[in-house]
């Protein structure tokens, strides 16, 4: 490492006119994405959350496939669902890290003193895993989907996608990563801690499932509020009559990620770092 | 300029700062010093606004920082150099730093060279060492050429160079008209670093004032006296205006005579004089002297206490 000579800034240091709100927006979705994309960890967490789902995704088809004729067919877009619930952790502790490894490094110091906002800082941390989230959850659900469809095709188990509520369902299926991306976003900037945020993010999106341990008809009361349920529902081709329609599945789907977040909001700029 | 008007921080029942107020102004390089636990850490983050002040205000440029457009023109800021994280490499960190505040790749790569770290920019940082993180943060802080510059120890973990080099630097950021605050808990760096001085202890303010003020009215000059008649002596001293002190080893601290003056005494008087040892307290000790009563934590009992050697034993604690 070499010495430099000392500098010689101009003598009036910058001050920029004020920026206007879009401009900084485009400032800080800008800084974090370039955090985004410069860690491996990104990368690896992505990997997981897009190979994995896929893969089990055929395994579940080949085993509809493989099953006997008889009793009442599955679901054909459900091996699509049931596998993207493996990629939901992995995604989630993407959420987590966003905020958990910047409070665990002292990094959301400097963050946080180069953008006094802190509202603007999760909204541009949210919009870019969301967003990144969205579109690996796109590719899942539709390369779950072409590839599910092809085993079952020969066992008069397929549908396509030009079939009624379909496309809409394999959308749908896609977005379930992202609302627990952003689940894990709004957990990592309250919790703050890695591990205590990604078995809070767990915990919020897993759990609430043990109503289905409950006595009918109090299990589809209450899990039908459950993040995994609706998903359930609105990525089901033939949806339960017991839970919500799909519409009202797909608010519930929404309303976890935007309740946490708005808790985020609340609690970010009260707290010192 | 960065100003501070009766600032207070209570976390739970413990006391961090208390009716802090000082004003910090450009063209000079103010040190921010106080033992360990002072509240210097806390200050500047009170002053950046990560944390909330119980009470009083802090402005940059007149203004809360949390107002700030873009503060990072304002004010460049580096509080700890290790926080980074440690997959990403120099270039990229600064990079998402400075797209936060709308500032170029072409700014980048200038502190980059600012800071002598082009060389290595493009390695993750967990390879670097701490000194290289600190030139890293200080790139970071000049990204916005800001006219006030606030560094919490940013002399930890360089090397002899890079002690002299970020002397320079400071000096050099000063003599621009720039603010530079930084501090420190080594008093003898700061004598070297910076032309005014604010010392705080347990989150009060023990000093505000020049470098040289500070020395001048907390160095202590007195005379060690040794005597086999030393009451006798001490009486003639006194009654020619010394301020006399027995020391328990039986030992005299004359203050207000130099040495010559008090031999001379002596000598007229036909009194022998086993020792005469003049003692100026050094920079150090007048710190001490300053903030001894205010440090949290005491290491054994012989701590900060009245000027010290220049060859003789401390003075005795066996009393």
């Amino acid at each position: 490492m070499s010495t430099a000579t000392v500098p010689a800034p101009p003598n009036a240091p910058a001050r920029p006119n004020a920026p206007s709100i879009p401009v900084r927006a485009r400032d800080l979705l800008g800084c974090e994405w370039t955090k985004f994309r410069s860690v491996r960890s990104t990368y690896w967490t992505l990997a997981v959350a897009v190979l994995t789902p896929i893969g089990f995704s055929i395994l579940v088809a080949s085993a509809f496939a493989a099953a006997p004729p008889g009793g009442t067919p599955p679901d054909p877009l459900l091996p699509g669902l049931l596998s993207l619930e493996y990629a939901v952790i992995a995604v989630a502790v993407l959420g987590v890290l966003s905020f958990s490894s910047e409070f665990g490094t002292g990094l959301i110091r400097t963050t946080f003193a180069a953008a006094p906002r802190r509202r603007a800082v999760l909204a541009a941390k949210a919009a870019v895993t969301g967003t990144v989230t969205l579109i690996a959850g796109e590719v899942v659900a539709f390369s779950s989907f072409f590839a599910d469809q092809a085993i079952l095709a020969g066992h008069h188990l397929s549908v396509s996608l030009s079939d009624p509520g379909v496309p809409g369902a394999v959308l749908a299926a896609g977005v379930l990563l992202s609302v627990c991306a952003l689940i894990g976003v709004a957990i990592g900037a309250i919790v703050r801690h890695t591990a205590g945020g990604i078995a809070a993010a767990i915990g919020v999106i897993v759990l609430p499932a043990i109503a289905a341990l409950l006595r009918p008809p109090w299990s589809d009361r209450i899990g039908r509020f459950t993040l995994l349920d609706a998903a359930r529902q609105v990525t089901a081709l033939h949806p339960q009559p017991d839970l919500f329609a799909p519409a009202g599945s797909l608010l519930v789907l929404l309303a976890w990620p935007a309740a946490a977040l708005a808790a985020a909001a609340l609690l970010i700029t009260r707290r010192d770092v | 300029m960065i100003e501070l008007d009766r600032l207070s921080k209570r976390f739970g029942s413990v006391t961090a700062l208390d009716d802090l107020s000082f004003t910090v102004r450009p063209g000079h390089v103010t040190g921010f010093l106080g033992p360990n636990g002072a509240g210097k850490t806390t200050t500047m983050k009170i002053i950046l606004g990560l944390d909330a002040p119980s009470a009083g205000t802090a402005l940059v440029n007149g203004c809360r920082y949390d107002r700030l457009v873009r503060p990072l023109h304002q004010v460049g800021s580096l509080l700890d150099a290790t926080a980074l994280h440690g997959g990403r490499t120099a270039r990229l960190h600064l990079a998402s730093i400075a797209r936060s505040n709308g500032i170029g790749r072409r700014r980048v790569a200038e502190v980059l060279g600012l800071t002598g770290m082009e060389a290595v920019a493009d390695r993750r940082v967990n390879g670097y060492s701490l000194g290289m993180k600190q030139r890293l943060g200080l790139a970071a802080a000049m990204l916005g050429d800001p006219p006030v510059l606030m560094l919490d120890e940013p002399v930890n973990g360089l090397d002899t160079e890079g002690i002299g080099w970020i002397r320079q630097f400071f000096k050099a950021l000063a003599a621009e008209g720039r603010t530079v605050l930084v501090s420190s808990h080594l008093m003898s760096e700061m004598a070297l670093t910076a032309d005014h001085l604010i010392v705080i202890g347990r989150g009060k303010l023990l000093a505000d004032m020049p470098t040289a003020q500070l020395i001048a009215a907390n160095a202590r000059h007195d005379v060690l006296l040794r005597s086999p008649r030393a009451a006798e002596l001490a009486g003639l001293l006194t009654a020619r205006g010394a301020t006399v002190t027995p020391q328990p080893d039986g030992a005299l601290v004359v203050t207000g005579l130099d040495a010559a003056a008090i031999g001379d005494l002596a000598a007229g008087h036909g009194i022998a004089v086993h020792a005469l040892v003049p003692r100026q307290a050094s920079l150090e000790d007048a710190y001490l002297d300053l903030t001894g009563e205010s440090v949290d934590y005491h290491g054994t009992p012989a701590t900060a206490q009245g000027p010290v050697t220049e060859g003789t034993p401390p003075m005795s604690t066996a009393r």
